[in-house]
């Protein structure tokens, strides 16, 4: 159309005349756009922060570590480094951030700090230091720390020549600050500097370095002496390294990648209700659109100003999703900060705007209106211009639904193979059922009518009967309502399914590896990246107590094996069992536990087995910190304390010696026999008070609290599930509505000739509820076999999670697609008997 | 000279073992400036003769000449501006667009054609003018009566300055103050402007106001009269009795 303008002119216009329908077609774009844009508008900002706070880069011209990231001795790397051509000066450094114990601490709000431990004198000839006030480190300083200036925003209260007192892996040690150097850095993770030697005490680590840095003499080709050091340090070092491989950066990804997931799914059932809603509003203008057509407006003209039309939908809902959005994002972070804190702690959520986020979502908005205003802009071109001038002819469209239905049973009856055959394939099986689902329920729906008929006369009586043949009349239109609602009820099904079976998980594992009397765990209890342990000095105490009869560890490392990330986790094969256990999958607890004293060995969790393809007895090329290492399965088992991706297990001695960590982030012990938990608890705290990086729980409660934070997040999952039920709503509510619309006539008869506007409201409102029940029925059947793909590649990656039949779940589903059916009749019920009936018995 | 003429033209319905015959070779012809009404029983035909006349369908057979171009041989853009640029259509029911105001429905075929909206809407208020309707411009349809509505309407017709204006029993839906309103004004684009214009009407009242009156039934002309004096429409009814009565 040339008139552009004039086309939105109309288009506002009729988008204000009919304003509840447009705020509800509206809202399915904005739940979309703003589940899209909150994720991503957090997430990555998430991950590029933490990804930052992990990064080596420092102000140094290049920086080597580890490739797994664990310290090595100096001797070994810093001689080689120093005699490659082009490098002018060398320093090692040991450096770690980590998280601040939740109480209050004399460095204000920072939620935790970097640690960074220097040679003064080499690292000068590395960087530049500015120091602000007091002085640089001395090499023989002990205990003397630089504190960043713009500390003095967050703790005031620290001057040259304060005290205060930090963490460390040995028990609480006290720092006196000597200096404040110039750069500001980050206020939620301040970097300290101290003497080296203050460091590897802190960290357990004495005579080790986990970072080298590096000057360039002046000229240097930066690649070509980043070659020459590798060549002479060998494969297991890298060069300016980042946090790539770091366990909570991919848990956040993954994350990423489930919560867009369905964002794309809920504006997948936007796309379905303005299709509809479209659908409805090129039925209410077939008069209106067949005289323009009359008057001489071409089929672009006509295609053009629908799609306007929805287009201004998809901008209006699009602009008011990034503002919902943003809200949602906010809420979000305020709302989830506990539950993320234990389990992700270190990853600092907030809101990072990025101009990605923005066109992601604005682009996915506007494609989904776009498209979905499509079709029906296609259909409303091709009005004739008579149908301005004649009554609308019934169309027949029982061929079609036979055909489809086929086509559905075929598909469903291959996505039962494929359900059955389990593993991926079954998640495939999912979808593939849903979509057969979708091509079948037109021809479902006559059957199902005739099944649910009685049912309906018993409630409605014989206004049922003829709501039943009104929904018969249409049932494209009323498989396309029924089937929004079977998806938006299955993802409920499915969400239920996933809780039931991950709690049941929970509880198992719970059941099974919880053998101690007291958990002391760190601050974040999934990623251990971040964590300060201690090192043996507290295992040591606590044996020492007379209440406690046994303690056992773990520890952490991190590896890689053919490019694939590992979370390697070291126990004492001899004390472990004692306090915990696994659910073995393949060998047994006794001869695991006890092959992995023998040599190097290691028990794998099935999601590691399942992804590398692991079995009993393979050997392993194992990255470690000092080279590639054999290590031989010996068995295959979960846990719940760790709730990792891919993780081996190996024993404390191998990790010291692969590794070069004997840090402990979790202990566990059993009190001695005829000692109370009250008493041991006591005791056990009064070691621990030198260890505030630890909170020490008795096994029951610390079961309830994990599995009460457990059931936090799984309430993420409903919202989810609410967010899907909506727009299916709206779905409903709009083809009540059109039928309406199209029967006006058939309404004004039926009042005409005595019916009541009761019996009117209840035609409706049978109608309705048979739409509920149509979804409701076609989405216990896919939300079963949905469920049952879905958890079926739960156990393929390796988390034995067991089928229970999600009978709750299904209850839900019915009731909720009951309700929603007998809400969304509520107003066009209404109107409908409400209908002048003069008017209607003209309306053509 | 004729504006618009038929040739054989015929439009068949329903299957091929059971046609119907809306129409049946009909030939036709209506000179510049006349103004021509078509009568005849319900179903006979007419609003499908008007139909296909004015390119709204296709014909099964059959040409419809607008001056010297057939148009049922174009392809539907080319027809649409022939609707456009040389058709103006009058419907029973008024069919104006609800959520525009009574200028901004009477423009719309000019804005469809590429005018700009400024210029537009000064035709379209020179067109209501011409139907006594200029003091209610900014009006929605809803605001308006029947009559208004339907003068409205005739407007949007005139707007374009089409060749031809084609309305299908445009009084059916009025009472006849309104009726007599919206004839009087179809009448006086005749008169004053030389407007062609074809019509619809079971109304004898009506038909009396034209120029020739064609009587058709099952899809073809039966008779053709030209009548003169005061009692034109007393003589339509006995006609049209006669018309409907003879054997089809
Ligand atoms: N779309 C259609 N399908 C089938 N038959 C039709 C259709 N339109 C009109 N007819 C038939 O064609 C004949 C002429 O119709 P029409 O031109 O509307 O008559 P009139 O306007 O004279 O009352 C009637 O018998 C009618 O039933
Ligand atoms: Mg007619």
């Amino acid at each position: 159309m040339n008139n552009l303008g004039q086309m939105t002119l109309m288009a506002l216009r009729y988008l204000n005349g009919r304003r509840l329908r447009t705020a509800l077609t509206t809202l399915a774009i904005v739940f979309g756009v703003a589940l899209i844009f909150a994720i991503n508008i957090t997430l990555p900002g998430a991950i590029a922060a933490f990804t930052q706070s992990l990064s080596s880069l420092t102000g140094a011209d290049m920086t080597i570590t580890n490739v797994t990231g664990a310290s090595f001795a100096p001797e070994s790397a810093l001689p080689l480094v120093q005699d490659v051509e082009g490098v002018a000066a060398v320093t090692g450094v040991l450096r770690r951030s980590f998280t601040l114990p939740a109480i209050g601490s004399e460095l204000g709000s920072a939620t935790s700090i970097e640690m960074i431990g220097i040679e003064p004198e080499t690292m000068q000839q590395v960087r530049q230091f500015t120091i602000s006030d007091g002085r640089f480190l001395q090499p023989d300083d002990r205990g003397a720390v630089v504190v960043p200036a713009g500390i003095a925003e967050i703790a005031p209260q620290i001057e040259i020549g304060s005290t205060f007192p930090l963490i460390s892996a040995a028990g609480l040690r006290t720092y006196t600050v000597v200096g404040f150097s110039a750069e500001q850095g980050s206020l939620s993770q301040p970097t300290l500097y101290l003497n080296l030697p203050d460091v590897q005490a802190a960290f357990g680590q004495p005579g080790q370095i986990n970072t080298i840095e590096i000057a360039l003499s002046p000229g240097a080709d930066a690649a070509a002496v980043s070659e020459a050091v590798l060549a002479a340090l060998g494969d297991t070092y890298i060069v300016d390294g980042g946090a790539a491989g770091n366990e909570a950066f991919a848990a956040v990804q993954a994350s990423l990648l489930v919560l867009n997931l369905m964002g794309v799914l809920a504006l997948f059932l936007g796309a379905f209700l303005i299709f509809n809603t479209f659908r409805t509003i090129v039925i209410e203008r077939r008069r209106d659109l067949g005289m323009l057509r009359a008057i001489g407006a071409t089929r672009g003209q006509i295609t053009t100003m629908i799609l306007v039309e929805s287009l201004l939908q998809g901008v209006i809902g699009t602009l008011i999703g990034l503002l919902l959005g943003y809200l949602m994002a906010s809420a979000m972070i305020y709302g989830l900060a506990g539950v993320y804190r234990s389990y992700f702690s270190g990853v600092s959520l907030g809101i990072t705007m990025s101009a990605g986020a923005v066109i992601s979502a604005v682009a996915l908005g506007l494609l989904t209106a776009l498209l979905a205003g499509y079709f029906p802009a296609r259909a409303a071109g091709r009005i004739s211009p008579l149908d301005a001038l004649r009554p609308p002819t019934p169309v027949s469209v029982n061929r079609a639904t036979r055909s489809s239905l086929i086509v559905g049973i075929v598909l469903m009856v291959l996505a039962i193979v494929m359900l059955l055959a389990g593993g991926q394939t079954a998640v495939g099986g999912a979808v593939v059922f849903l979509v057969g689902m979708v091509a079948a329920a037109p021809g479902l729906i006559m059957p199902l009518a005739r099944l649910f008929s009685p049912l309906l006369t018993l409630w409605f009586a014989r206004e049922g009967d003829l709501a039943r043949s009104n929904l018969q009349r249409q049932p494209g239109r009323a498989a396309i309502t029924a089937s929004t609602l079977m998806i938006g009820l299955a993802v409920l099904i499915l969400m239920a399914a996933m809780v039931l079976a991950l709690g049941q998980l929970v509880n198992t594992l719970a059941d099974r590896n919880f053998a101690s009397d007291v958990f002391i765990t760190p601050p974040s209890i999934s990623v251990y990246n971040n964590v300060l342990g201690a090192d043996a000095s507290l295992e040591d105490r606590l044996r020492a107590l007379p209440e406690i009869e046994t303690v056992a560890s773990l520890r952490y490392a991190s590896s890689g094996l053919d490019g694939t990330r590992l979370e390697v986790l070291g126990i004492d094969p001899a004390t472990y069992p004692q306090v915990a256990s696994l659910e073995f999958s393949a060998g047994s607890e006794v001869e695991s536990f006890a092959a992995l004293g023998e040599g190097r060995t290691a028990i794998v969790t099935g999601l590691a087995a399942s992804t590398l393809n692991l079995e009993m007895g393979d050997e392993i090329s194992l990255q470690t910190a000092n080279g590639a290492q054999t290590y031989r399965i010996v068995g295959i088992g979960e846990d719940i304390l760790t709730f990792k991706l891919a993780t081996l297990f190996i024993s404390q001695a191998n990790m010291a010696a692969d590794f070069n960590k004997t840090e402990d982030v979790l202990l566990m012990a059993n009190f001695s026999p005829g000692v109370e938990d009250a008493a041991g608890l006591a005791a056990v705290q009064t070691v621990m008070a030198d260890y505030p990086q630890f909170t020490v729980h008795l096994t029951g409660q610390y079961r309830q609290t994990l599995v009460d934070t457990t059931s936090a997040a799984f309430v993420i999952f409903y919202g989810l599930a609410g967010l899907i039920l909506l727009p299916a709503a709206l779905g409903l509510l709009n083809t009540l509505t059109i039928n309406i619309l199209e029967r006006t006539r058939e309404i004004g008869v039926i009042r005409a000739v005595g019916g009541s506007q009761r019996q009117v409201q209840r035609i409706v409102t049978a109608e309705a509820l048979l739409l509920g029940i149509f979804g409701a029925a076609l989405g216990v059947l896919a939300g079963v076999a949905m469920s049952y793909g879905f958890i079926g590649a739960f156990s393929a990656l390796g988390w034995e999670v067991p089928y229970i039949f999600p009978v709750a779940g299904i209850i839900a589903a019915i009731v909720v697609g009951v309700l929603i059916a007998l809400f969304a009749g509520i107003l066009p019920a209404r109107s409908a008997a409400r209908l002048d009936i003069i008017r209607a018995l003209q309306y053509e | 000279m004729f504006i618009l003429k038929t040739e054989s033209l015929t439009k068949k319905y329903g299957s091929e073992s059971q046609p119907i015959y809306a129409l049946r070779d009909l030939n036709m012809s209506v000179e510049a400036g006349e103004f021509v009404a078509i009568m005849g029983p319900s179903g006979s035909g007419k609003s499908t003769a008007l139909y296909l006349m004015g390119g709204l369908d296709r014909p099964t057979s059959g040409h419809v000449w607008l001056r010297d171009k057939d148009i049922t041989t174009m392809n539907d853009d080319a027809l649409s501006k022939v609707r456009r640029e040389s058709i103006g259509f009058v419907f029973q029911f008024f069919n104006l667009i609800p959520v525009l105001t009574a200028v901004e429905n009477v423009a719309m075929p000019l804005i469809l054609d590429g005018v700009p909206r400024p210029q537009a809407l000064e035709r379209a208020e020179a067109a209501l003018k011409q139907v006594d309707l200029a003091n209610r411009a900014s009006h929605r349809p809803s605001e308006l009566s029947g009559g208004q509505q339907q003068r409205a309407a005739i407007a949007r017709a005139l707007a374009a300055k089409p060749a031809i204006i084609l309305a299908d029993e445009p009084t059916g839906n009025l009472d006849s103050r309104s009726s007599d309103e919206v004839v009087a004004v179809l009448r006086r684009t005749v008169d004053d402007f030389g407007q062609t214009l074809v019509l619809v009407t079971h109304d004898p009242r009506v038909a009396a106001h034209a120029d020739r009156i064609v009587f058709i039934k099952d899809g073809n002309i039966v008779d053709e009269n030209r009548l003169k004096g005061a009692d034109r429409a007393e003589q339509i009814r006995e006609k049209l009795g006669r018309v409907a009565m003879s054997e089809g």
